[in-house]
């Protein structure tokens, strides 16, 4: 536990607050308070990355607090993003997701600025985690589309039903995710050398990666008539990238294990 | 693709290699294209094809397993695994069922992205199996060469080394030599100052020059008088006075005046390399800390006498020379005379970067632009 008792922890906080309320407003159906909240709680996201940005001196990605507290502040516009251009519904639940990571950010990781490291002093890493961050997010956007597949539920109007809009998120969110792992993997090549060393981390987001390129090849093979396998794919491969996320600290319940820090 | 990985000649390389595979596929498909088009859908071919389906998801969900195994089994022992003669069997049936995947189904022959997209891990995984270990032998022992892999090499300040040893410990030379000219180490600065008192209070300070702190009533204040690289001790008539002395290794320190609420005022001296001994009067203890920010080996590459590239090797920014490259990887942490270069052979690197080109080409065609600019192809 690491919370926070400076003005940046206080405006995650409020920023997290924010977006529950959204979420519970949304739910008894005021949805332009809710929306407006959504937004209000986006801005103040904007302002501590602003602010942590130019008090860290490098782009905010380093360690998994910052990761957090950037995915927290992406999910906003991602959303509308969705809504507006891909017809993929949802914003209550991204709601939501935003208020689940903004957590870890707030609670659990210690946001004691940190030097980069040589290793990360790449025109890479920008990119890399960048790249990794919006793919989760739209994946993660799948996985909620998967289980309301499951649970039947067909949602508003001129949006795609929940099974076509799993496969349009993960359509978005896999081109992400491929150059992620590749962008990962030049990286690893020019900071020691070696384009892969089958590390945990690496096999983690491999594994994610493939559990993804199995629900494509599945939903070719079988298109609508498996609904629920594909949808179960989908959720599959939102615990396998949270898996991959957390590893360096889960490892740490497998002991004997080694893997390098974010 | 990197800056500073692949030089500028594998760059071009890759590029012109793109083009011409482009320019070859897009002929293939324009040729074939009828000809596949009036091909019968024969019952046999399309129990083949739902084989070959069935067998590539089969192989992706072996995949994923083995690589959930391998993150439980720590990277040592997953690259063993992973290298293995059965998963060698593996890798080699992955291949054949994606190319005879691009063979049997003509989406993929014919729809740009997804062709990108198969052949691309077609290519990485050749350009693999070429920088594999594996790979290794048997070139050595078909073209009867005996090629440095991946090893590592030690070089003194200012000498001129070619010998790299291997991770098995064998030494393999070089066919030219690496001098290295200067190794220099850049901190953040300025360092921390940490001061902890024996009630089990910490302070965290920016030792910056001429900085004064209170540390409250009962401890008085400090001031950072002086930062040392080179700090030793000389006799000056027959008192010790502190000196910035460069003949020596480095001895980063700083010298701080504390003064104690009582008054009295003493001058103590923190070294960031050796922790201080403890007094018994002393209710405050010191240390001083700088994060690295890079460190630098200035090389040049010498043959036949004659020094034909200088490059400053740095994390993330390695050397390319000669079918190696050679990477910062650690230094001489006590007097910082001698640097740690990796040495990796570039083989197969070049084959596995473009195949990364046409595999991100290939997905964001299919996934992304394809929708927004793209005719809409061949549609079944
Ligand atoms: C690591 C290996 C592989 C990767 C990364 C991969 C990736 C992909 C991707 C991204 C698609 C597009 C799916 C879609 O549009 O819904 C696709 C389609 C396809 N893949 Fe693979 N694939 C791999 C291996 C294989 C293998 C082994 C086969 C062998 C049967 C295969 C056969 C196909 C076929 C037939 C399609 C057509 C799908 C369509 O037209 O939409 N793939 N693959």
């Amino acid at each position: 536990m690491a919370i926070k008792y400076t003005i940046q922890g206080l405006l995650i906080y409020v920023a997290m607050a924010e977006y529950l309320l959204a979420f519970v407003v949304m739910l008894s159906r005021r949805h332009k308070a809710g929306r407006d909240l959504f937004f209000t709680g986006f801005l103040l996201g904007c302002v501590v990355l602003a602010y942590r940005w130019l008090h860290v001196g490098h782009i905010p990605m380093q360690n998994l607090f910052e990761v957090f507290l950037c995915l927290g502040v992406l999910v906003y516009p991602i959303s509308i993003f969705c809504r507006r251009v891909l017809r993929v519904g949802g914003v209550t639940a991204d709601m939501l997701i935003g208020a689940i990571v903004l957590f870890p950010a707030g609670f659990f990781f210690s946001a004691e600025p940190q030097h980069l490291p040589p290793a990360l002093q790449s025109w890479l890493f920008g990119p890399h985690v960048l790249v990794y961050m919006l793919s989760y997010i739209l994946m993660a956007k799948a996985a909620v589309q998967a289980a309301i597949q499951l649970t039947g539920k067909n949602l508003e109007g001129n949006l795609l039903s929940p099974e076509d809009a799993t496969y349009r998120m993960v359509c978005a969110g896999f081109p992400l995710l491929t150059l992620g792992l590749v962008l990962g993997s030049v990286w690893g090549q020019n900071a020691w050398g070696d384009w892969w060393g089958w590390d945990p981390k690496e096999l983690w987001s491999l594994a994610s990666w493939l559990v993804y390129v199995g629900y494509l090849h599945f939903r070719y093979m079988f298109g609508k008539r498996l609904a629920r396998l594909n949808s179960t794919w989908a959720i599959l491969g939102l615990v396998v990238i949270i898996i991959t996320l957390l590893w360096v600290n889960l490892s740490k319940l497998f002991p004997g294990l080694h893997s390098y820090a974010m | 693709m990197t800056s500073t990985a692949i030089s500028y000649d594998a760059k071009n390389r890759i590029v012109l290699a793109n083009v011409i595979i482009f320019v070859i596929m897009r002929y293939v498909c324009r040729r074939f294209q009828g000809y596949i088009r009036i091909m019968p859908e024969a019952g046999l071919k399309n129990s083949l094809r739902r084989a070959a389906l069935w067998a590539g998801l089969i192989l992706v969900l072996l995949l994923i397993v083995f690589s959930i195994y391998g993150a439980f089994i720590g990277a040592e022992s997953a690259t063993r695994f992973f290298n293995s003669l059965p998963l060698s069997v593996y890798w080699i049936a992955f291949a054949i069922l994606l190319i005879s995947a691009i063979a049997i189904f003509k989406r993929l022959l014919c729809w740009r992205g997804l062709f990108l997209i198969h052949l691309g891990c077609i290519i990485i995984f050749s350009g693999g199996t070429i920088g594999s270990q594996a790979g290794f032998s048997l070139q050595d022992k078909l073209f009867k060469t005996d090629t440095i892999r991946a090893g590592q090499m030690i070089i003194n300040e200012g000498a001129t080394d070619r010998a790299v040893e291997m991770e098995n410990g064998a030494i393999k030379m070089l066919p030219f030599g690496i001098k290295l000219a200067d190794f220099r180490i850049d901190y953040y600065e300025p360092g921390q100052l940490i001061i902890r008192t024996t009630r089990g209070e910490g302070f965290k300070i920016p030792a910056k020059e001429g900085q004064k702190y209170e540390l409250g009533a009962d401890y008085g204040s400090v001031e950072i008088v002086r930062r040392f690289e080179y700090f030793k001790l000389a006799r000056e008539g027959n008192k010790l006075v502190a000196i910035e002395d460069t003949g020596g290794g480095p001895n980063p320190a700083i010298e701080l005046l504390l003064k104690k609420p009582d008054g009295s005022e003493t001058t103590r001296y923190v070294f960031e390399r050796f922790g201080g001994h403890v007094r018994p009067d002393d209710n405050l203890q010191f240390s001083y800390h700088r994060a690295v920010k890079d460190f630098i080996s200035d090389v040049e590459v010498v043959k036949n006498n004659k020094v034909v590239i200088r490059k400053s090797i740095e994390v993330n920014k390695p050397l390319h020379y000669g079918g190696h490259l050679f990477y910062q990887q650690d230094y001489d942490h006590e007097t910082e005379r001698y640097s740690v270069l990796s040495v990796t052979s570039d083989k197969g690197l070049g084959i596995v970067f473009l195949g990364y080109i046409l595999l991100c080409a290939g997905v964001f065609w299919h996934f992304w632009l394809r929708h927004i600019f793209g005719d809409r192809e061949i549609e079944d």
